[in-house]
């Protein structure tokens, strides 16, 4: 991912979650913390496909468990490396 | 008898079912938030499936995501004398495969329960117990549109159709494309 899309994801994440961007590591996982619920989930995702220019399936939405995973699952729908 | 959408499927509990439930049941982590907390023996698990298969007060389902189960789920009636007539129903399920313990896909057999109820069986109300100390099942309610009716160790819970057709329009919408 480039340095440019790695700061659009933690922007989006940090936005969605309303967290701090020092906060958005790979590690950090859904439910782990309060402000990473499923609300935020869908708020999440839809700042993503804004974000990104992107439809997610509901598959790779269900999938999108950490930060780590979300990554991956945007490299799959061509976010450049 | 069974339910699918959502992305997932609940299959009516089967005979060759019971062991894997069984085991499931009495795994510390779900047992914990279980209103009894006995270990049940495979004859009590018998014995309880020949109580209820033709019970038209009960109905017990198991969770497929992607052809694998991963949890249980059940309607039993409140009051009266089957699930079609019945004005108050109480769902109940759990997920058991830790990857989707803490995801957005437990919310998938429980949307597909409440449509069940509201529009097939014409429910009135959705109502459920939980213990105080299960904080997660309580968020998880919450954010179905459940309401808190009795406040104690044991939490009554109860969500209308007008309630839960507004707070579940957005993971439908995420759950359903």
């Amino acid at each position: 991912m480039t340095k440019e899309n790695q700061d659009k994801l933690i922007e989006a994440f940090a936005t969605a979650l309303n967290i701090d961007n020092s906060a958005v590591t790979e590690q950090l996982a859904y439910n782990t913390i309060p402000e990473w619920d499923s609300t935020a989930h869908m708020v999440l995702i839809a700042e993503l496909e804004d974000v990104f220019d992107i439809m997610l399936d509901t598959d790779d939405i269900i999938d999108m468990s950490s930060v780590a995973k979300a990554k991956e699952i945007l490299i799959k729908y061509g976010v450049e490396m | 008898m069974e339910l699918q959408g959502y992305h997932v499927k609940l299959m009516q509990l089967r005979r060759e079912d019971l062991e894997m439930v069984r085991q499931w049941r009495n795994d510390p982590k779900i047992q914990q938030f279980m209103l009894s907390q006995s270990q049940i023996t495979p004859e009590q698990q018998q014995a309880w499936f020949e109580k209820i298969n033709n019970d038209p007060r009960h109905l017990q389902f198991v969770i497929y995501y992607k052809d694998a189960p991963i949890g249980a789920a059940n309607l039993k009636v409140i009051s009266g004398d089957a699930l079609q007539n019945a004005q108050v129903i109480e769902p109940g399920l759990y997920i058991y495969d830790d990857k989707y313990r803490a995801n957005l896909l437990a919310f998938a057999p429980t949307l597909l329960l409440n449509d069940y109820c509201f529009d097939t069986l014409m429910a009135q109300k959705l109502r459920a117990v939980v213990k105080k100390d299960n904080i997660a099942a309580l968020n998880y309610n919450q954010k179905l549109g459940y309401q808190v009716i009795k406040d104690g160790d044991l939490v009554e819970i109860e969500l209308d159709k007008l309630n839960y057709e507004k707070v579940s329009k957005p993971l439908k919408r995420l759950l359903s494309r």
